[in-house]
């Protein structure tokens, strides 16, 4: 298929998803805050801005503030506007490909988020938010041939996941700040799928294993990777191991196998530094994925000559 | 019958002012072989370079089309020639505004009688034109012509660029070669006589050594239909068209013989710099 | 007969009611339909193929918004042997077309033949804005230049057929006949039934094949692409449908590229040769080596990858001065001097205000006359003499006078009606037709009816959909005897059948596999290609 179409499909995917983890993020800060009453969720979104998503430490930032950034500000790649934004533009553009039920749901959904408009009763936004994209998961999964289009789709989708997922469970290693893991676990849905499996023995170390390494919770961060993985599989079954064919593969497998082999106690020990190293992972695979498979890199435009 | 033969090298380059990834252009470098003019040898090298392809286009010039990929910062090209110019006698009976009014040929030089952007000129300097040549027959008005184009224009390099028009260059009243035939063909079509642009090269030294390389630059000159040919004329300089000039191409105005023109990819800037030999070889 | 007891004849030629007041013979089956239904019935009928137009996502770009494109319920007929004639007539046209092109392309010596033999100015080809001479010496491959074509005619008051337009540059709206035809296949069964009428949805597939045929060095096999200006064009609907049903890509400038002389498309699987260009980008556009270096929607060195034989661009560059108004007014003398025929279709009589005594006339006359400028596209530009006012005439004398060479004019022809459904009650309106023809450099074959375009506006006689006109479905009727085999797939009668809900517990197993047996649902038409 065309690399245009192609690529736009891969960021669709990961937008979409965006959207997803960037609401289940700040629903983080919103939960400690109801669980530990007022004090400190200033610092608790100071944090997040800067630590989870890379702002300046020094700045003094608000909840309010974290909501704008994150929620509502249409010029940020990195919050829930923009990627609705970005999203939509790239279905658009790439709309012949998309079935028509997938392209009415982005459209859609676009639409009436920009009706939503910032305001208060943010909880109702971000669970919208939330349903959503889950659902144009849904609708793509459903309605959309499972061919090379639809793997695109869902390559991005995963590697936002593992790439929001690692932030999400940042925040329960950040020092100050209140955030609790029992924040953590809920914001990313993990509630009853953890009761199963730990069979109730909550404590914060067993939290963090399942979010990171569970292989059957779909949120976690070892599914996110391996079914990454599995889909470049799908697109390039030929396994050619030189060049940037096989380097996303290889990235994504050595960053999957650190963390299945690695015993549980050391994740934890170096939560932060693993959590950051497959944010940058991420970025990695994204690129290798782009150099593969849509190269020419940004738009560049045709200057005439001089006479 | 005298006949003079040079070798011209012609060097081009342009240096971007960041590496850029690809380019397609097309070169008007290479000399024509026509009566009066036998090019021998040419040879157009260009670096880096993909892939070229040449033919000859509407007007008759050669052309190299070419296209560069992979990221350069600079191109280069060189178009090195052996030319050989001959006298062609010529005797015809002079033009009569008869022939050059008649349908037939108004209707089959349209196009070198039009006047389009850069060589149209304002209304009083175009009425001082037919006023110069009033009463005068088409060979003397051409004559006419290129004095009062002379009389206004002072060849002064610098002020004008190859994008400039006839009236801007009027106005500023300086210019160089290519603004001194703007405005001849100007003039010329403006009183009926079919007029065309062609670019090419002066031997600025038709006495210099044999062998020894002289410094000079590409040229334009005039040519204009007389009822049966084109007559060569040199507005700029205050000489004839003799065996010193070489041709390379033709066309209505400067856009039709760029040297060089296209597009590459990106938004750096170029900078061009242009170096043309011409050497005596007999 | 109640709904046609008013309907009001005028000068012009009606196509579906004679001077006697009853239906010509090809609409006898549907005046009769029609007559049959009440308003309420032909309300909902109308209705119901506004709604099926949205629901296929047919629309157009009227002035920045996207609109549903108006289709009136009323099909224009034209009998299979008036069709017979406008068949040869196109093909005849289309012939001379590319006879000219040839010549003023690529031509043995200094001039083309035509204007040595003293058959047309050589100005009016030099200095039209469509001449490119970036593409003079160029041959196509198999000799074809118009692979596609729209020839636009009009039927005068005395019911003759007569060429209006020629369109070879990228002429577009065959779209809209496949839709048109499949909207009115499920608004008016009966008359599918009633009528022998020939299709259309086999379109895509002539068009395929002449494109095919046109790919450098006979290749057998070659790459076909769409070349698309993008979703902002009114015309994206059509580009992506035509795509769709020939089953090639869709591409834009940017996923193009030039690179040792051949065109590749950039695709996941990497660079991919690309052999035919169907570009539905105006010349302007294609390539700014040599034309408008800003243009983002071409290729760069795209020209120059023609030039070397390695791709082919249909329709090819430098058509537009065939379609050049001031040479249209030419070209029955091209069909005699190219063809050494007789125009089986005549031209709207023209003046052409670049002579004299043409333009003499014309302003003597200009508000009886349909004054257009030589270069204007789409209606614009087009001045009505017998509608505009004084102010709107002497502007136009002067424009005339300052340049005659950009202005042709022609009598004001009463362009036939065909009874237009308008607030519920039927009303004659003006019509044109554009058939499509395509060359596969063998045959010219001439799609079996066309796009009528209709003025909504009473007495409006200019027809074109950029100024917000509407269209109907064109029915060429099959002669008595069976002419072609019966398409399977296509027109046959729906049969619905109602599911009963689903019960909560389907405790019979072998129940429930009879009721799935008995899912059986047949789409009216074919599917497309």
């Amino acid at each position: 298929m065309l690399s245009r179409i192609a690529e736009s499909l891969f960021w669709i995917g990961r937008y979409v998803e965006r959207v997803d983890g960037t609401a289940r993020l700040v629903d983080v800060v919103r939960l400690s805050m109801l669980e530990g009453g007022l004090a400190g969720h200033d610092e608790s979104a100071n944090m997040v801005l800067s630590v989870v998503m890379g702002g300046d430490p020094d700045a003094r930032v608000t909840y309010s503030d974290l909501r704008d950034r994150l929620v509502f500000d249409p010029t940020s790649a990195s919050s829930i506007s923009g990627s609705w934004n970005a999203a939509r533009d790239n279905a658009r553009r790439a709309r012949e490909t998309l079935s028509t039920d997938l392209w009415a749901a982005i459209n859609t959904a676009w639409l009436r988020w920009g009706r939503l408009g910032p305001p208060d009763g943010t909880a109702r936004h971000l669970s919208w938010a939330r349903e959503r994209s889950i659902l144009i998961g849904g609708i793509a999964d459903s309605t959309m041939s499972h061919d090379e289009a639809w793997d695109f789709l869902v390559l991005g989708r995963y590697l936002e996941r593992a790439d929001m997922t690692a932030r999400i469970i940042t925040t329960g290693t950040l020092p100050t700040g209140g955030l609790s893991w029992q924040s953590v676990l809920s914001s990313c849905g993990g509630n009853q799928a953890f009761m199963r499996s730990n069979q109730g023995l909550f404590n914060d170390r067993n939290v963090a294993t399942f979010l990171v390494l569970n292989r059957e919770f779909p949120r976690s961060v070892l599914y996110a990777l391996a079914e990454a993985e599995a889909t470049l599989e799908r697109l390039d079954p030929d396994h050619t191991p030189i060049g940037f064919t096989g380097e996303g593969r290889r990235l994504l497998g050595r960053i999957r196998t650190s963390l299945e082999y690695r015993l549980p106690t050391n994740i934890i020990n170096e939560l932060p530094q693993q959590m950051a190293r497959v944010e940058q992972m991420v970025t990695a695979v994204s690129d290798a994925v782009g150099a593969r498979y849509f190269p020419g890199g940004p738009e560049l435009s045709w200057t005439e000559e001089l006479r | 019958m005298s006949t003079q033969r040079y070798r011209v090298s012609h060097t081009s380059t342009y240096d971007y002012t960041g590496p850029i990834s690809a380019s397609h252009n097309e070169v008007r470098m290479t000399p024509l072989t026509e009566e009066g003019q036998t090019t021998l040898e040419s040879r157009l090298r260009i670096r880096p370079l993909t892939w070229s392809n040449t033919y000859r286009d509407y007007f008759g010039t050669h052309v190299t089309a070419l296209e560069t990929s992979g990221f350069h910062e600079a191109l280069e090209l060189e178009a090195v020639s052996t030319v050989e110019r001959y006298d062609v006698d010529r005797e015809r009976p002079a033009a009569t505004w008869d022939a050059l009014r008649s349908g037939g040929c108004r209707d089959r030089c349209f196009e070198y009688l039009e006047l389009r952007r850069h060589t149209e000129l304002p209304e009083d300097v175009l009425a001082g034109f037919a006023q110069a040549a009033a009463g005068l027959d088409p060979t003397a008005s051409v004559a006419a012509v290129v004095d009062a184009v002379r009389d206004h224009l002072d060849y002064e390099p610098g002020v004008t660029q190859a994008t400039t028009l006839a009236s801007e260059a009027w106005a500023e009243g300086k210019g160089v070669c290519q603004d001194f035939v703007h405005a001849t063909l100007g003039g010329l079509r403006h009183l009926g006589i079919p007029a065309r642009y062609v670019s090419g090269y002066l031997m600025p030294d038709a006495d210099a050594t044999i062998g020894q390389p002289v410094t000079s630059e590409s040229h334009a000159w005039v040519e204009w239909f007389d009822g049966e040919g084109w007559v060569p004329v040199d507005p700029t300089n205050d000489r004839p068209v003799s065996l010193a000039h070489i041709a390379v191409a033709r066309g209505r105005d400067y856009e039709d013989v760029a040297p060089f023109k296209g597009v590459y990819l990106g938004d750096q800037d170029a900078d061009l710099t242009v170096t043309v030999m011409i050497t005596r070889l007999s | 007969m109640a709904l046609f007891d008013t309907y009001p004849q005028g000068r012009a030629w009606d196509e579906m009611i004679g001077r006697d007041g009853g239906p010509r013979a090809p609409y006898e089956v549907m005046h009769d339909t029609l007559s049959r239904l009440g308003p309420a019935e032909l309300a909902a009928r109308s209705d119901q193929l506004a709604r099926s137009y949205v629901d296929q996502g047919v629309t157009f770009d009227y002035a920045g918004e996207e609109r549903a494109f108006p289709l009136d319920l009323v099909p224009r007929i034209i009998p299979a042997d008036e069709w017979d004639i406008i068949d040869r007539g196109v093909q005849q046209r289309v012939k001379a077309l590319e006879a000219f092109l040839g010549d003023v392309y690529a031509h043995e010596g200094q001039l083309p033949r035509v204007v040595n033999d003293g058959i047309l100015p050589y100005e009016l080809i030099v200095s039209s804005t469509h001449f490119h001479r970036a593409v003079s010496g160029l041959r196509p491959h198999n000799g074809v230049r118009v692979h596609v074509s729209g020839i636009d005619l009009i039927r005068d008051e005395e019911g003759v057929f007569r060429v209006l337009e020629d369109n070879v540059r990228v002429p577009s709206g065959v779209s809209y006949v496949i839709s048109n035809r499949r909207a009115l296949t499920n608004t008016f069964p009966e008359a599918f039934q009633a009528l022998r009428i020939r299709q259309v949805h086999d379109y895509p597939r002539h068009l395929l094949r002449a494109l095919r045929a046109a790919a450098p060095d006979g290749n057998p096999n070659p790459t076909v692409v769409v070349l698309t200006p993008g979703v902002y064009n009114s015309a994206y609907f059509e580009h992506s449908l035509l795509a769709r049903m020939m089953g090639v890509e869709l591409v834009e400038g940017r996923d193009l590229i030039c690179t040792g002389g051949t065109v590749r498309m950039r695709t996941t699987r990497g660079d991919q040769q690309v052999d035919v260009i169907y570009r539905r980008v105006d010349d302007e556009f294609l390539d700014p080596v040599h034309f408008r270096p800003d243009s983002v929607l071409g290729v760069p060195g795209l020209i120059n990858a023609m030039r070397a034989g390695r791709v082919t661009v249909a329709n090819a560059v430098g058509n537009g001065v065939a379609d050049d108004k001031l040479v249209y007014s030419y070209v029955p003398d091209f069909i005699r001097y190219y063809l050494d025929e007789d125009p089986i279709i005549p031209n709207v009589d023209t003046y052409r205000c670049v002579e004299p005594d043409a333009l003499r006339h014309v302003l003597a006359n200009v508000d009886q006359m349909v004054v257009k400028p030589v270069d204007g596209s789409g209606g614009k530009g087009l001045v009505i003499g017998t509608e505009a006012d004084g102010k709107t005439l002497d502007a136009l004398r002067a424009k005339l006078k300052d340049d005659p060479r950009g202005w042709i004019a022609q009598p004001v022809v009463q362009l036939s009606t065909v009874p237009t459904l308008i607030d519920g009650a039927f009303k004659p309106r003006h019509v044109d037709l554009r058939p499509f023809a395509v060359n596969d450099g063998e045959t010219v074959t001439v799609l079996p009816g066309g796009l009528t375009r209709v003025a909504l506006p009473e007495g409006e006689l200019v027809v074109n959909s950029s100024q917000g006109g509407g269209s109907k479905d064109t029915w060429v009727l099959a002669r008595s005897e069976p002419s072609e085999p019966v398409d399977e797939g296509s027109l046959e009668t729906t049969e619905i059948v109602v599911m009963t809900a689903p019960d909560e517990f389907t405790e019979d197993p072998v129940r429930s596999v009879k009721e799935q047996q008995k899912q059986q649902q047949q789409v009216g038409e074919g599917a497309p290609c």
